[in-house]
Parts: C-alpha cells; structure tokens; sequence
C-alpha cells in the first residue's frame, strides 16, 4: 500500500494508562511500515481528544488511522464521526480494543502491553486493506400497505394516514372490523358498546388518504423498506392493482381452534353444543335459545377448548366467557350458569373486579384439567372432566365452547411471501419478543396485534399504534434513507452459479440472474451477516470491511 | 511439551453477542488468561471454513468459534450455519490430521461475561494440556 498510518493509542485516564506500559506500546509499532505517527493522548472520545484526533488527521495527512482505546460497541461511531469531520473516509479508522478485552481482564501489566501490541498489530495490518465506503441514499415512498381490516389493521390505518402518507388496507373478506365486529358487546371497563369499533370504521372510511380493498388478497410483495412492490388481487374477478409502498404491516389477526377436532367436545354432534362465537351471534339477537326454541335452564360455558392441544393460553377467552356469563344470568330468569376453567388468566387491572362480580351472580366455577367428554344423555348434556385424577360431571341444557386463538389460515403464506419467520405456535416471530415485539426480522416489514398472538382489544391497539408510531419515525417525507455499506457483494467471475447463497440468507437479499448464471446482492436489503459468504463454496462472495484478507491479516497477527 | 508453553489461540466472536460476552467480562474485572486472540466478524456464520483451516495449517494452538445461543442470533439463523460447518470442520481436521479438540465452538451470550471468561480460561487451559499444535514440528502435515 501507498499511505501513511496514524496510530492513537489512548490512556482512558487511568484505565489503559495504568495497566498497560503505552511507551513500550508506542515504541514497538512505531517503526512498523507505513506507520506515518504513533502517539499517545489522555482520553480521546472527550472534546479535547476528538479535537486533536481531528487535527492530527488534517495535520499528518493520514490515509487510515488505528485508534486503540476502547470497544468499537463504545465508541467506534464516535471516531469514524470524527474522521468524517477531518475529510477521511470513516471507514479508513479501525479502533482497536485494548480496554475491556486487554487492560481489564489481564492483570499481568507485561503480559497485557503484549497483548495490546498484537492487537494493534493486527488493527494495522487490517486497516491498510480497508477500503472507503460510501453510504448510499435511497428515496423512499412514505405510502403503508396493512395486510388485514380487523382491528389492529383499521388502527395503524388510522394512525398512520395523512397528508403526506396514505395508507393501502387490504381486507380478505367483504368488511372491516375483523372478529371485534363479531362480539355481542365489549367489557363494561373497554367501553359498553361496540359503536366504537364501527365508528372507527366509519371514521377509516371517510379518511381521503385511505384506500380500502375488502375481498382482496395480497399476492405479491417484495423490496425493503421504503421501496416496496405489492400486487393486490382485487375481489374475485377484479383484476389485479400494483401499488408502490414503503412499509408492510402484517395485521392479519387470528382464526379460532376448531373444536371438532377433538371428538370428547361433542361439537358437531351434540345438539345444544355450541361455540362462543355461536353464543355471540345469539346474544346481538337477543334469541339465546335451545334447539327445542326454549331458553336454556342451564349452561356451561367451557374454557380451555384447545389449551392443552396448542400448548398456550390464549389469554382474553377468560374476561369473554365472564362477560357472557354476566349477561346470562341477567337476561335469563334463574339460569344456572357454570364455567369449567383449566386456567383463569386475569391479568388486567379492572379484571379482578370483574371476576367478583359476576362470582357474586352466582355463577359457579370449576377446575378441571381435561374435558372427557361431552355427550347427550336424559334429554340434557353431560360433560364429563377430570380433576387431579378423579373424573367428575356435571348435566346442563347447553355447553359453549370457548376455543382457543390460532394463527389466522393465511398468515402462513403471507408470512412465506414476506420471508417472515413463525414461532412454534405458528403466530408471526417478533424481531425480539422482549425488545422489539412488534418489529419482524425483515425491516420495512411490521407485525401488530394478533397476528403475533393472542390479544385483546386494548392490546391490539396498543401495537397498532407502536406500529404507525415506528413506520413514522422511519419513513420521513423527503428524507432519504441509508442502508448498511458492509454489505456482500458476489463477484461474479468466481460465482459458479450453485445459489448456496440463496439458501442461506435469510432476508432474501440475494436473488439469481439466470441470463449470467451468478448470484446478485440486492444491497439495501443485505443486512452484512456474511452468512453467504462463510458458504459460498468457491469464495466467490465478498464480504465488505470483513473481507477475506482482512480477517486473514488478523489472524496472522494473532499467531505471531 | 516445555512448561513455560504459551498457546495461540485464534478466537472468532460474532460482534452482537460473543463480542459484547468478551466485553462484560473485562468491564466486569474478571481475569482472563491472554492466550486468545480476538478477531470479531458480524456473525458467526461470516467465519468460512478456510479461515479456521488456515489459522491451524498456520499453527494456531486453537481456535474458538463464538456466537449468541441457538434461538437468539442477531441474524436469526447465522449460528446454526456456523454449527453444521463446525461440525464438518471437525472431519476434515481430522483427515488433514490436525487434532480435531484443538477447535471449539461455544454459545456465549452479551450478558454471560462469566460464561465468557470460564469459555476461554477452560479452552486455554485445555489447549496447554495438549502442547503446541504439531504442525510446528512437522510442518509437511
């Protein structure tokens, strides 16, 4: 190489000056070739030190600089900033890591100097192999496509549509509303009625700057954020519509478990076995009736349906069943009301309360740990359950099931479509569960309420919101955005055409042009992994600032 | 094998969880023997089978693969790559004759600076045991 290297080591006060002979450092790399300087500073990320760091740049007019100091997870931002600001490209700064993984953990101050001098040894070898990048600026479109009408979906539409962003709802069946639309009424603590979820509608469709498509699916839909390219296939046979947006939102909410597939719940062939979306639809009508056109003198309203053959809680059947038997009990003269319950999850702060009023109606509660069976006998139902081993039952006039919340039938394919991942439970996988529950792996591409699991009311507008308030800060109107320069890029005389490279990433940043037999990167989707790269069997793939030789410099340096 | 024996070892971290590991244990005082180098990549996937190979043909002692437990990699599948390769590393040590202990891999997560530090003194130690890597004396293998 033709260049000249400045080295900085810094004290970090008495962090790296105390443990680690800097002099002896200095001397041993000083007359290393195309080291142009080697000096020492007192602490370098301070305002003083960025300033001299600036000067030096200018002053010895240095082509790469290697910075020992502290982590680059602590301040390689900061230096490659600076470097910036003194005319250097900031990918020519390496910073050498002689604190935490040196001066910290090797008490032997001979032994840690040692250590310190290989790796700024290697930071220097590496360095003189860096090469600049430059960070692209991609225009963005600010436009929102929201894969599903429910809720959640009618939400993110609401709080992301305006002047500058308008928002695509794609909707499979013939209205908005989703399941909510579905319930008789809500909890007496979410508000009594369910005029609210139709005046969110009705708001959604008087908004200019939202499209809604109901019947429709979304058959198509690749990019990354900020460009991406989504067909919509209109109705049955409307044809198709290309649009242009920058964010995905996956609100594609849930189905429920169907209890016939489990033969002891008797649905399908008991008569007066119903479903709680079955006792919904007879609560709007006011009609709760037996088969025989008489009201029900007893019920049981069974929890659970499902529990233990998905394996989760599905979290908000519990307060549903409590508002169902509070209703019961007051519009049917001395009904007897009994709920069976494996788990009772009431986790709200309202819920408690509720419990004890409706246990106060005289509704009666049992534990079992498994239905039996539900069968016809005596002109009533019997349902049989098991409870710590012993088999009990009781016989009422009518049994609803309340079945368990499972991933909607298309998140599947939708999810295949947009390269996202599933959970075991088959409900989309947050990007971090903890961290960030409502991002997905892929950027530009956003999951909220449902379909990540289940959730009530409150919650799926809670991640609605989240949702549009994360698609606001990163979509801006007029701003560009930057993605990841350390990305991969295939060298296409080497690349034989195998497409392992295909197979192993993960974003689906990397696609095959058949014209030239090789593989391509698409860099504003690579995320700079370099999964491709450890795989591509004839090294055909590049990985930027990780290249080959400059981790093959490091390891030389570290056999030394 | 001489008693005053200092190893090479050549340590791979993937940046998100390895690498911030190695960092809590220094910031967290613990002692960590000096026989390992760090070289960090983005993630333990990057690491293809040629590098490993080559730092043992170049006589490192050891070499340590460390990335974010099964389930938690920052690029959601990288560190299963690296497994399947580490395994197959591990054939072709052996017909190449290079003592296949003399690799590791090792799920070491940002929080476990602990685990960090027992990882490389544990693997340090171990590689004292076995002596330099015979390619010194026998540099035709």
């Amino acid at each position: 190489m033709n260049g000249n290297i400045g080295v900085y080591v810094c004290e970090c006060g008495p962090n790296i000056g105390e443990k680690i002979d800097i002099d002896k450092v200095l001397e041993a790399i000083a007359s290393l070739p195309h080291v142009k300087v080697a000096k020492r500073f007192g602490l370098l990320c301070s305002n003083d030190g960025k300033k001299y760091l600036e000067d030096e740049m200018r002053k010895e007019e240095l082509t790469h600089v290697v910075i020992a100091a502290c982590s680059p997870r602590d301040h390689e931002q900061t230096f490659m900033t600076v470097a910036e600001r003194a005319g250097l490209n900031p990918y020519l700064v390496q910073l050498v890591n002689i604190r935490e993984q040196c001066a910290w953990m090797i008490p032997d101050k001979e032994a840690a100097t040692e250590k310190a001098i290989k790796y700024i040894r290697a930071g220097i070898s590496r360095v003189s192999l860096h090469q600049a990048l430059t960070k692209k600026e991609l225009e963005v479109c600010t436009d929102v496509l929201v894969i599903g009408g429910g809720i959640s979906g009618i939400e993110t539409a609401l709080s992301l549509a305006g002047e500058d962003r308008k928002v695509f709802i794609v909707e499979k069946s013939e209205e908005l509303g989703g399941k909510a639309n579905k319930l008789s009424r809500l909890l007496p603590h979410q508000g009594s009625t369910l005029s609210l979820i139709q005046e969110k509608i009705d708001t959604l469709n008087k908004n200019a700057h939202i499209e809604v498509f109901t019947g429709s699916q979304v058959v198509d839909a690749r990019g990354f954020l900020g460009n991406f390219e989504v067909v919509i296939q209109k109705g049955e046979n409307a044809g198709e519509q290309e649009i242009k947006v920058g964010a995905v939102v996956v609100a594609t909410g849930f189905d429920l478990f169907n209890p016939e597939e489990n033969p002891a719940y008797g649905l399908g062939k008991v008569d007066n076995v119903v479903t709680s979306l079955q006792l919904e639809e007879m609560i709007k009508t006011e009609k709760v009736l037996l088969k025989n056109g008489k009201p029900p003198r007893s019920l049981a309203l069974i929890h659970c349906v499902g529990r233990s053959e998905k394996g989760y809680c599905s979290k908000t059947c519990c307060l549903n069943i409590l508002k169902n038997a509070h209703f019961l009990k007051d519009k049917i003269k001395d009904v007897d009301v009994t709920e069976i319950y494996r788990d009772l999850c009431l986790p709200n702060k309202a819920d408690q309360d509720y419990y004890e009023e409706v246990e106060k109606k005289g509704v009666k509660f049992l534990r079992s740990n498994e239905i039996v069976n539900i069968k016809a006998e005596g002109g009533q139902i019997s349902v049989e359950y098991k409870i710590d081993g012993k088999s009990k039952k009781i016989s009422v006039d009518m049994a609803v099931l309340s079945p368990a919340m499972i991933p909607s039938a298309d998140s599947k394919k939708i999810a295949e479509m947009l390269n996202l991942p599933l959970d075991p439970t088959g409900f989309i996988k947050e990007a971090h569960g903890m961290l960030e529950p409502i991002a997905t792996p892929i950027e530009g591409v956003f999951a909220a309420g449902c379909s990540l699991g289940p959730k009530n009311i409150p919650e799926s507008i809670i991640q609605a919101q989240a949702t549009a308030g994360n698609i606001i800060s990163s979509l801006i109107p007029g701003k560009k955005i930057k993605p990841e320069v350390k990305v991969s890029v295939v060298r296409e005389e080497f690349c034989t055409g195998c497409q392992t490279c295909l197979s192993v990433c993960f974003y689906g940043a990397i696609s095959f042009d058949p014209h030239k037999g090789v593989s391509v990167v698409n860099e504003a989707i690579c995320r700079g992994c370099g999964s491709c790269v450890g795989s591509c069997p004839s090294g055909a793939i590049r990985s930027k600032h990780f290249t080959y030789t400059q981790l093959y410099r490091e390891v030389l340096e570290a056999l030394r | 094998m001489s008693s005053d024996f200092k190893p090479n070892i050549v340590g791979f971290l993937c940046n998100w969880c390895s690498y911030a590991g190695a960092d809590l244990a220094g910031s967290s005082k613990m002692e960590v023997k000096p026989y390992l180098s760090v070289i960090r990549v983005m993630c333990s996937s990057r690491i293809n089978s040629n590098l490993v190979l080559t730092a043992l043909l170049w006589g490192a002692d050891g070499v340590l693969i460390a990335g974010c437990h099964p389930g938690d990699c920052h690029y959601e599948q990288g560190n299963y790559y690296a497994r399947r390769r580490f395994a197959l590393l591990k054939k072709i040590m052996e017909t190449l004759k290079l003592e296949p202990d003399r690799l590791q891999l090792s799920w070491v997560s940002a929080s476990e600076g602990k685990r960090y530090a027992e990882v490389v003194n544990k693997f340090s130690d171990e590689i004292t045991k076995m002596g330099p890597n015979p390619i010194h004396k026998n540099p035709k293998i």
